[in-house]
Order: C-alpha cells, then structure tokens, then sequence
C-alpha cells in the first residue's frame, strides 16, 4: 500500500516535472502564428526557421554557443590549479580562494549582474561578447570547481606515492595518475558549466546591455510581443542538449557519486 | 588568462624544492583574478550605492545617504512617508519564503523515495533532474505561461472537462473568486500570487532534490529497519528516525533556496501583479529600465544583498547550533 503510494508520488512529480517542457515542445509544432496547446495542423517547418532561416535566431544560437563554450573552458581553467593547490596544499589561503570563487554562484545573481554591468561599463567593456564570457566564466567558475575537487579527493594516495618511490618526477605522477583520474570530473565540471551558461538569464541581460542577444535574452525580447512557436524549438533545442550532455556524464562518470551519494552502494 | 593557466599547468612540473613558491604564484595569480572579478563588482555596487543621479539618465560619484532614505521612507521624507520599497522587499521575502518551503517539503520524500532505487535507476532520475535544473528560467516561465495563461492550457481544460461547471455547482467557484483565482465565466491563474509561487517552487525544486540526495542517500538503512522490525509504523519511522537525521541539510538547503529566489525576476515580472512586483523588478527598472538610477538601483541591489547575507548566515547559525546541541 505504502510502496505503491510511493510510485504514485514519484510518477506524479515527474509528470509535474515534465508537464511545462512538454507544453513548450509540443507548441513547437504549431503551424500558425500563435502558441496553442495542443497544437493545430502540426509541422516540423518552425525547426528550420530556428536553425536555418531566421538571422535573428541563428545569430543568438551562434552568441550563445560561443558564450558558453567560451565561459566553460574559462570556469575549468580557473577551477583546475585552485582545486589542484587546494586538494595538495590544503592551506588556508587556497580555501579563502576557493570560497571567494565560489561567492557569484551563491548571491543572488541579479546583484552580480549589476556589479558586473558597472564594471565592464568602466572598463569600456560592456556589451562586448568577451565580457560575456568572462563573466559566466567567473559566474560558472564553482562548478568545475566542485566536481574537480571531488575527483582529485577519490585518487588514492597510495598510487602517488608507489608512483614516486618507484622515482616518478612530479610531472610524471600528474601525467600518469592525477589527470586520467580526474579527467571524467573535468569534463563533467565543465559541461555542467556550459550547460548552465547556455540557459543563463540575468547575469547575460546586464552585461550584454542589449548590444547582442543570445537565445535566452532573444525569448525575453519576444516575451513581450507574446509567443511564437518559433521560440519554442530554442526550448526543445536547450532541453535536448541538457539531456545528452547529463546522459553522456551519467554514461561515463559516475553521476550519483558526483551528486554526493554515498561510495559504498553500488 | 594564458599567464594563469600557463603557470599551474607548469608548476606540478617542476621539482621539490620550487614547489612552495610555485604554489603561491599560483595562488597569488588567481587571487588576483578573483579579486579582480569577483569582489570589485560587488565593491562597485555598493560604492555606487552612495552616488548621485544626474538630471538625463546619467548618475556621478557622491557620498549621500539619499538612496538609503528613498529606500526605507520614500525620497520626499520627512513630508511625506511612503514604504513602497520596503513593501517591495516584502513581496520577494514573501514569495521565497512559500516557494523554497514548498519546494523542500515535497522534495524530501521524493528524494527518500529516489535514494532507495537502485544505482541505474538514480543516475537516469538525475539526468532527467539536471536537465530540468539546468533549464532556463525564460523557458519555464513561457512553459507554465502556456499551461496557465486563459486561452489555452488549464482554464481550458477546466472549461472543456466540465470541472469549472462542477466547481461552480459545488459552491468553491466562490471561493477561487474571492481568491483571485476566477473571472466571472472561468477559471484564470494569470496574473496571480498562486502562479507565481507555483513557478518559482518549480524553479528550484530539482534543486531542492540535489541538495538534499547526498544526506538521505547516506541515511543509515539499518536504523529505519531496525525500527520497523520493533513493530514502529511507517509515519512513527519517519517522524522519529529519518527526519531527526536529515535536520540540518533540511534547514539548509531551504535558507539556500530562499537566497537564490530572492532574485528572481523573469517569473515575477510574468506573473505577478505589477502592485505586488518585489525589489528584483525595481532594481532592473532603476538600472536599465524606465526611472534610469543607476545609484538608486545600486542602492536596491546592496539592500537585496544584505538581506540574502544575513539569511545565508542565520541559515549557518542555526546549523552550528543545532549541530551543537545534539
């Protein structure tokens, strides 16, 4: 009886989950103007628009990749020696980094996209697609950086020192032991963070100070003419990507572990 | 950026005795970065805080307390008081204190629930999870947009199922209507408070189940079973067993979610009614909207800041001390 209330629970948040997504993608298939759900006349044409046709959205799918791609080999960049000298030093300045870095992602971001809309105002900057990466990079940059420290933390001791009795200079040990290990947490630390850049709002509507739009700002610019289905492929588009990318983590890393589960289950 | 990670990519490599030294250029160089981009933002806001608005949507560097004035009694002070920001304020403590409880309570026996499945099984509920956390706040807000708005979606429904007439039979019709919740013919959601709880609860409850996963799913089993073999009932295991050890991370991934929905914007502006719009939507007004006061809408920003400081540090507070009482 319990457990069975239990599956009704966990099918009925999925389906809560799961129910605007699926409005959205099933408006995609509109062939009229306007959004209706369930759609009239289905077709696949809006699809086309979005990717090919329409210069308005294709440049924002172009910014936005750029953004992020951009963003999350900055964020892993700045992640991977702080999470290095953490994990090896341990030391009380690398902590102080490490909470500072961490310190964007935890404020509300309408506060540090302000900040970050000044800054780059003084610095002649704003509106430029590089101080839109910087700053999703800043923004991102706490995300590599847990999911590389966690993997830096599961390399067994004992392999570095086997490594460096057996006369392994340091550089060697990092080849040979440290990167392979944590390779998989890179990756995911930085698709994690390319994913997130890519549906990121607020922080890209100060910065970017309307002298570009990536897919996101482009649907808020259209929120206010209402709709159109075309907006609806960029949803499919964004949840699509997330799923592979989350899959592809899942498939090679170790997601529950990533999340925090504990070790010992499998 | 190249001299950064050129630096901590050579400096496992060189040997021992450098090592020290390495490390803290290392460290001295990402300081700076991080000084640089994270601190001088926060640091800009609030110095312009102080500043002055110039007539013609331009601001200069001042030290007045003016901005803090307007904020708390209103710019035309000791005349006239008006609380219309500190309401305001309200409205986004309101909104994130229903929204993030909301999101946590039906979180924590989803998560209870996903921790028991088996390995597999929980790294597809998390793919499906993170893609759902990942997503955009504008996609989510057009999502229930469409399912709430009056012309399709759940007015709809209600209208085409019979389930308005039903509502009206019964008498509860009345009852949404006296709640915002009904026009004269039908259902309507939008706008209303009830919207945008829903969608800001939406928002964040895949990160709701994130934060809670690593605490339940270290949940010691034996505890639960040896209870239930006593003969304790399912509610008796969870009330006595489960929710005594997962106090803390409870408590704080709700003040964690109630910061990160203090900001919210996109729904707010979506859905909630422009006399209820919270500090979020003042401050992009002030910034980049109509009014154009960039040290007015700093002033908002260092104010929304402070808030989200002091409820962050309670939230810690309050683990500490429980943590040390037990």
């Amino acid at each position: 009886m319990l457990r069975i209330a239990g599956h009704l629970f966990m099918a009925l948040s999925a389906v809560v989950l799961a129910l605007p997504i699926v409005v959205v993608a099933a408006s995609a298939l509109n062939s009229g103007r306007t959004m209706l759900f369930p759609p009239e006349d289905p077709t696949l044409d809006r699809l086309w628009e979005f990717f090919v046709t329409e210069t308005v959205w294709t440049t924002a799918l172009l910014n936005s990749m750029i953004i992020a791609v951009g963003a999350a080999v900055l964020a892993v960049l700045l992640a991977w020696p702080l999470a290095y000298v953490l994990w090896s030093s341990g030391s009380k300045a690398s902590k102080t980094l490490a909470a500072l870095g961490s310190m964007p992602f935890a404020l509300p971001p309408i506060v540090f996209g302000v900040g970050l809309g000044f800054f780059w105002a003084f610095l002649g900057a704003l509106g430029t697609i590089a101080a839109g990466i910087i700053s999703h990079g800043i923004l991102f940059l706490a995300l590599p950086l847990v999911t590389i420290s966690i993997g830096l933390q599961s390399i067994d001791r004992a392999n570095i020192e086997a490594a460096a009795t057996m006369g392994a200079t340091e550089a060697m040990i990092f080849r040979t032991v440290i990167l392979p290990q944590t390779l998989p947490y890179t990756i995911s630390g930085f698709f994690f963070a390319l994913v997130l850049s890519f549906n990121e709002f607020i922080v890209m509507f100060f910065v970017s100070a309307s002298a570009y739009a990536t897919v996101t700002l482009q649907i808020f610019n259209s929120l206010r003419n209402g709709y159109t289905p075309t907006m609806a492929v960029g949803a499919i588009t964004f949840i699509t990507v997330s799923v592979l990318v989350f899959s592809a983590v899942a498939r090679w890393g170790d997601l529950p572990r990533l999340m925090g589960a504990d070790q010992s289950k499998t | 950026m190249t001299t950064i990670d050129d630096t901590a990519f050579a400096a496992p490599a060189r040997s021992r005795p450098n090592w020290a030294s390495g490390t803290n250029l290392i460290l001295m160089a990402i300081g700076a970065v991080l000084i640089v981009f994270c601190i001088v933002p926060f640091g800009l806001v609030i110095a312009i805080s102080f500043g002055q608005k110039i007539e013609g949507a331009a601001w200069e560097w001042a030290f007045t307390f003016e901005n803090y004035q307007r904020f708390f009694v209103g710019a035309e002070w000791p005349d006239t008081v008006t609380f219309l920001y500190l309401q305001r304020l309200g409205y986004a403590l309101w909104y994130a204190v229903i929204a993030s409880v909301l999101a946590v309570a039906t979180a924590l026996p989803f998560t209870y629930l996903m921790t028991r499945l088996s390995r597999a099984a929980q790294a597809r509920w998390l793919v499906f999870l993170l893609a759902s956390l990942s997503l955009s706040e504008v996609f989510i807000v057009m999502g229930w947009d469409i399912l709430l708005s009056n012309r399709s979606g759940l007015p709809a429904l209600f209208k085409a199922t019979g389930l308005t007439a039903w509502l009206k039979d019964v008498g509860w019709f009345d009852v949404l209507r006296e709640w915002g919740l009904a026009n004269p013919r039908n259902v309507k959601f939008k706008p209303s408070q009830f919207a945008t709880v829903l969608t800001m609860s939406y928002l964040v409850w895949p990160y709701a189940v994130i934060l809670l996963y690593p605490a339940l799913s270290r949940l010691d089993t034996s505890l639960i079973e040896a209870a239930r073999t006593m003969g304790a009932r399912p509610s008796t295991v969870a009330r006595t067993v489960i929710l005594p050890s997962v106090r803390l991370p409870v408590i704080g991934s709700t003040f964690l979610l109630f910061v990160f929905l203090l900001g919210t914007y996109v729904a707010i502006t979506v859905f909630a009614n422009p006399d209820k719009h919270t500090t979020a939507v003042s401050i992009y007004q002030s910034v980049r909207g109509a009014s154009l006061n960039a040290p007015f809408g700093a002033t908002q920003a260092v104010i929304l800041l402070i808030t989200a400081a002091v409820f962050l540090g309670l939230g810690q507070a309050l683990n500490r001390a429980s943590g040390g009482a037990r």
